[in-house]
């Protein structure tokens, strides 16, 4: 995350526990611009960090600033900033989502009619402008989720704090409200942590990752140096596969071999030297690809 | 078609705010005016005004009672009207009533809902949230001890039982003082209850027996134990009403353990009890977990 410009948010060595459980043991990140995905199973400590983010809980150990700031002693001023929808569902249920929208804003420190403009606008933008004045109650879970986006943006914050914005959502609503929350980020100009443990969800949006198991930081990446990882290529056949192997490797090639595919190691002429060696032994070739990796392998590597 | 050459695009939709802030302390007064107004029902359905129209019925009641008497009974005294002493003691009910079923919609729906964790992600912190809170449930019953008074007040000067001129001053301080007085000790009561769950219909119980149980207990214990006095200072009703009495230097009709107490001691155990509430309901929720 080098190249990236300066941090949102900077983590050293925090610490929190509970009683004798140790959430956080010595978390060290740097979250900078734009879009970042906190990864993590269940339990991994996503929710914890937010809630130091926030200053709603106090640390154990480390430093922690958000935009400069410590949030366990300026609480107040960093809160002020920040846009929050938190993990649960639960809302006060007869409150109209305009009027609940329109209170958080208030909240935080929008004059009324400034408040009640952009409540309406942040319905509309979130897809909820002719559902607005429905109470809270009588929506789904997917409506909910986007009155919680909808609250945590109305005030223009610097910095939107998401916690599992899809939790619950079927496949169609959580395709939209990806879209929603990389919309809100691109063009809004708010910088978005969103906690997730669906690493396609983290690849699809975000700009980087932080990927926390057992209360640390596992890896912490843009995703474009995700995305870049060894050179190389990969290749995929109907058969033979071992016989391929030999051919290149007889023609210098560093080649190693999964079933029936072959990762060839980086080299000029690469891509012509499979052509003709999968023409001289007539098989079918199936995959022809530069060598990539994933987030999945990403995590997978750091997990096991 | 042309457009017009000073045409203009209204209603952009969501765009960045540069506009003004308020100061972080106006979150306090938000939230206070909010809370203030789902307590009384005000923004809600009609189910949610029935109680507070009845609580501000049964509180005014006696006021209009008393001031409808002396204007149509024209030979009345003063003395046989309610007086502004014994008015705490009138409206016991009412106070009852909104200490225990409207007062702790202030605090547990937000602990039920979720809000309060919304809340508190924003510029506020847990003692400013409550003294919002406590600021919304103050106010509101404020319109129950003092509101009913000031209309007798106004009432009796305007139909000529008014105080003199010179007198009025010192009886509007007293009304002031009394329903604070009375506001703060069931407002801090209810406060303190209200933390401990969040469901209404359990603090309403809970605040019902807080009211009933140590009055009707040590009131036995002195009577049948020779317990001290003092001990009725945990009859919290009766200790309103009886510090109402002081204020206004009148002397209750009827014969209780708290009215053998001295004025300040009487003063000292409400200010006991109204400190002891909020410190209760503070205490509660540094300790409680908002964050899911």
């Amino acid at each position: 995350m080098a190249e990236r410009a300066p941090t949102v948010i900077s983590a050293r060595g925090v610490v929190k526990r509970y009683g004798q459980t140790v959430a956080l043991a010595g978390l060290d990140a740097d979250i900078g611009p734009g879009i970042t995905g906190l990864l993590g199973s269940n339990g991994a400590g996503k929710t914890t960090f937010i809630s130091l983010v926030l200053g709603l809980r106090s640390r154990d150990g480390g430093e922690l600033t958000v935009q400069g700031r410590d949030p366990a002693t300026a609480g107040i001023e960093v809160r002020q900033r920040i846009g929050y929808a938190p993990e649960h569902h639960d809302l006060p249920a007869e409150l109209s989502a305009t009027d609940l929208v329109r209170h958080l804003a208030e909240m935080h420190l929008l004059p009324r009619r400034a408040a009640i403009q952009r409540a309406n606008d942040a319905l509309w933008l979130v897809g909820l402008g002719e559902e607005r004045f429905r109470p809270v109650a009588t929506m789904s879970t997917g409506q909910r989720q986007r009155v919680k986006l909808a609250a945590a943006i109305a005030h223009d914050p610097e910095l939107v704090l998401l916690d599992e914005p899809t939790d619950g959502l079927d496949p169609v609503q959580r395709t939209e409200m990806l879209a929603l929350i990389r919309r809100i980020g691109s063009e809004f100009g708010m910088h978005i942590l969103v906690s997730s443990h669906h690493l396609e969800e983290v690849e699809r949006i975000c700009d980087a990752v932080v990927i926390v198991e057992a209360g640390e930081v596992v890896h912490a990446a843009t995703l474009a140096d995700v995305r870049r990882g060894p050179e190389g290529l990969v290749v995929e056949v109907d058969e033979r596969a071992d016989e391929l192997a030999s051919v290149l490797a007889a023609r210098g090639f560093e080649v190693t071999r999964d079933g029936d595919v072959l990762v060839l190691g980086a080299a000029q002429d690469a891509y012509d030297a499979v052509r003709d060696a999968v023409a001289d032994l007539g098989v079918g070739l199936r995959r022809l690809e530069p060598r990539g990796r994933t987030l999945e392998d990403v995590y997978l590597g750091t997990s096991a | 078609m042309t457009a017009a050459p000073d045409a203009r695009l209204f209603d952009l939709g969501y765009r960045s705010y540069d506009g003004p802030r308020e100061p972080p302390e106006r979150a306090l007064a938000t939230l206070a005016e909010f809370t203030a107004r789902r307590v009384l029902g005000l923004g809600r359905g009609g189910r949610h005004k029935v109680l507070p129209a009845i609580t501000l019925a049964i509180a005014f009641l006696p006021a209009l009672a008393s001031v409808l008497f002396s204007v149509i009974a024209e030979d009345i005294g003063v003395d046989e009207l309610i007086s502004y002493g014994e008015y705490t003691f009138f409206i016991g009910s009412a106070l009852a009533l909104f200490t225990s079923l409207l007062a702790p919609e202030a605090l547990c729906p937000d602990r039920r809902s979720g809000m309060l964790g919304l809340y508190l992600a924003g510029p506020l912190d847990r003692t400013r949230y409550l003294a919002a809170k406590g600021a919304a449930v103050v106010g509101v019953m404020l319109l129950i001890t003092i509101g009913p008074l000031l209309f007798m007040f106004a009432a009796f000067v305007l139909a000529g039982h008014g105080p003199s001129l010179g007198d009025a001053p010192l009886l509007l301080v007293r009304i002031v003082a009394s329903g604070i007085a009375t506001a703060l000790l069931y407002a801090a009561l209810s406060m303190a209850v209200s933390s401990f769950t969040t469901r209404r219909a359990a603090a309403a119980v809970a605040t019902v027996l807080l009211l009933a149980v140590p009055a009707s207990v040590v009131r036995s214990a002195i009577e049948s134990a020779d317990a001290p006095n003092a001990l009725d200072l945990l009859s919290f009703p009766f200790v309103a009403a009886e510090l109402s009495y002081r204020i206004f230097g009148e002397m209750p009709d009827h014969d209780s353990p708290v009215t053998k107490l001295s004025t300040p001691v009487v003063a000292a155990g409400l200010a006991a009890a109204v400190a002891l509430g909020f410190l209760v309901c503070w205490l509660r929720y540094r300790r409680l977990e908002s964050f899911r």
